[in-house]
């Protein structure tokens, strides 16, 4: 089981040679792009969308997707900046913030799993509440000039290395090392690629999927953190775009949008990529709702992109066996009707 | 849970509960004012709820995200030719067409690309969604004449224009189409098998195909309807319609998978979700909570149909 060792591949290779290509792009279209000060700018605004794209990276590979992303994110941030302007504790308020994102995380994966409901309909539904509980509790008002508590993920500097840094590195290593060398990355791969397979070999169907969406419900409350880090506010607009952003980033860099396939190194890629696009075009004096509209677009070019590629390497596949004049039973059909 | 089965009536059953409920909340929702104007905010969802409902019916994990952005481009299309000196009815008869096209460009990615059809609608719901605000600014659109408000704010008989005009007509069309046409029979088969429909002849792709662009064309008398009313083409008009035609899909009785439902449960389920929304309006509940309800409606609404579905295999001992 622990051979399944994904390796950045082409795929992920190709997301690189974007990210290049655009990083240089920008270089050369505004003056102020290529400084130090500005990576780390372009680093410490995409902590919260690394972050949280770690968990919808787990919840596509099993197969699923997660609409209700941002919304998790507002009503966690939004409940703890509530205990900020109440004085508890921090670590308590880490508590809240991880053990709420958990439940919303774990709701989620219950309705899925338990009232067999679409991914996709069930965090549609979900998102809905959501946004509709943060609206009740804000009330009209924004929240703001919270004590910076949290801060220091975002602004703080170890060895003269912006936090952020860090953050996103250790939280990449972790759950490179979970999907890669851990028995659950492992039943999620295997679970989104073929789940009637999965539950042949022995995986517990539910419970990977419902672990992998208590993932995504961490991550959402620790990007809720960090997100009140770097704003220090909470808007009615909190997390209203952090969703499909993170969806873009997973299939940009690569992950297959039908699951089962797919890595974390493309999707560090991918954020990168993202955050990148709206700095550049920020600096270049694009108006920001454009920003919106080419997310859009890359997702429904990389998704393309990826069907190409798959269809190319299954016809490639069938050419070499008819070459070798294997002939099997029946050929996999290259687009299975998804039913 | 057998009468769970037959959705119209079941469906009948919960609107009259839901009527009563809401009569019991406000006197004044029973009254004949109230009933009327009611209709005329279904009448949208009622279109945009039939355009869901069959690419939904076309099976394939067909669904459009995009329906509400489709809405929003298509006001704007609108707006901006009436802008620009074309006849407001010609522009208008424009706009209906180019949601028409933008329904056949969900309907490519789909069947021509291979993009599994929520990946590809959120891509395009974002899309369009944002250039209509990149256009106008966020500006409304203003400046059409007095005489095309009649479509959205006038009534024939009492009952609002948009309810006669284009609601009723329209459903009678598409379930003759989808009863009665060759058609129609073969989007329920392609639904239920697509490999069997394939087999039997039917060009699956383009049965889908043109699903997506009855969808987008459905959206594009939605723009219509809202322009008229308002008077003015506003660049967000369509944001949410696409959750509202959801949950009119799978609360008529859609089944997610496709193959399953008919077009008069979508007709009573969008009565009973504008019956709801304008409910708790007349409650004075904010309007945020209808967001909740319909979420609530959703997966209530799913879950109902996934028992019928697995009661079903029990009893027939099919895969629905």
């Amino acid at each position: 089981m622990l051979r399944n060792i994904p390796r950045p591949g082409r795929r992920e290779l190709l997301a690189f040679v974007l990210l290049v290509v655009e990083i240089i792009f920008f270089s050369f279209m505004t003056d102020n792009f290529a400084t130090l000060n500005n990576a780390w700018n372009i680093l410490r605004n995409a902590t919260d969308l690394a972050i949280i794209s770690i968990g919808m990276t787990l919840v596509i590979i099993s197969g699923g997707m997660d609409i209700s992303a941002g919304a998790a994110l507002g009503l966690v941030a939004l409940v703890v900046g509530r205990g900020l302007e109440a004085g508890l504790p921090t670590p308590v308020l880490v508590l809240i913030a991880l053990g709420m994102g958990a439940l919303l995380g774990t709701i989620n994966g219950l309705i899925i799993t338990y009232g067999r409901i679409a991914d996709i309909i069930a965090t549609l539904g979900t998102n809905n509440i959501l946004r509709a509980a943060i609206f009740a509790l804000l009330g009209g008002r924004w929240i703001t000039g919270l004590p910076g508590t949290f801060n220091g993920l975002v602004l703080g500097k170890i060895w003269g290395i912006p936090v952020p840094v860090f953050l996103i590195l250790a939280a990449y290593a972790i759950f490179l090392y979970i999907t890669t060398f851990r028995r659950f990355g492992q039943s999620i791969y295997a679970v989104g690629n073929n789940s009637e397979a999965a539950k042949l070999a022995g995986i517990n169907f539910r419970l990977t999927k419902i672990g992998a969406y208590a993932v995504m419900g961490l991550l959402t409350g620790v990007a809720a953190l960090v997100y009140l880090g770097r704003m220090g506010s909470v808007e009615i607009t909190v997390g209203l775009d952090i969703g499909l952003r993170s969806v873009a980033a997973v299939v940009i860099g690569g992950t297959a949008i039908t699951g089962g396939r797919g890595s974390l190194v493309g999707t560090l890629i991918g954020v990168l990529f993202i955050d990148v696009m709206k700095n550049g075009l920020v600096m270049l004096g694009v108006p920001s709702i454009w920003d919106r509209a080419l997310v859009g677009l890359l997702i429904v070019l990389s998704v393309t992109a990826d069907r190409y590629f798959e269809v190319q390497t299954a016809r490639a596949r069938l050419k070499g066996r008819a070459a070798s004049r294997h002939h099997g039973p029946q050929t996999p059909s290259v687009a299975a009707e998804g039913r | 849970m057998r009468w769970l089965s037959n959705r119209v009536a079941f469906l009948g059953v919960l609107a009259l509960v839901v009527a009563t409920v809401m009569s019991l909340i406000s006197p004044y929702f029973l009254s004949l004012n109230n009933l009327l104007g009611m209709t005329q905010f279904g009448a949208v969802i009622a279109l945009v709820g039939m355009g869901q409902s069959l690419v939904i019916l076309g099976g394939g994990g067909g669904f459009d995200l995009s329906i509400g952005s489709v809405l929003s481009m298509a006001a704007v299309t609108i707006g901006l030719l009436a802008k620009a000196g074309v006849n407001v009815w010609l522009a208008a008869l424009l706009g209906v067409i180019a949601a028409g096209l933008m329904g056949a460009i969900n309907g490519l990615l789909v069947t021509r690309i291979g993009i599994p059809p929520f990946i590809g609608t959120l891509g395009t719901m974002y899309t369009w969604a944002a250039i209509p605000l990149i256009i106008t600014k966020g500006i409304p659109l203003s400046g059409f004449p007095e005489a095309f408000g009649f479509l959205g704010q006038g009534s024939i008989l009492g009952i609002p224009a948009q309810v006669v005009l284009f609601t009723i007509p329209l459903f009678i069309l598409l379930q003759y189409a989808m009863t009665r046409t060759v058609f129609g029979r073969s989007v329920y088969l392609v639904g239920v098998n697509s490999e069997a429909a394939q087999l039997a002849g039917i060009n699956v792709k383009r049965v889908r195909l043109s699903l997506y662009i009855i969808s987008g064309v459905l959206a594009g008398f939605g723009a219509v309807i809202m322009s008229s009313w308002l008077l003015s083409a506003r660049p967000d008009v369509g944001n949410g319609y696409e959750f509202q035609a959801l949950t009119v899909a799978v609360l008529g009785g859609f089944n997610i998978f496709g193959g399953e439902g008919t077009l008069p449960g979508v007709m009573m389920s969008a009565l009973i979700v504008t019956m709801i929304a304008s409910g708790l309006q007349l409650a004075n509940v904010n309007t945020i909570w209808q967001l909740a309800a319909l979420g609530f409606i959703l997966l209530g609404a799913v879950i109902i149909n996934q028992a019928i579905s697995a009661r079903n295999q029990k009893r027939f001992g099919i895969k629905v």
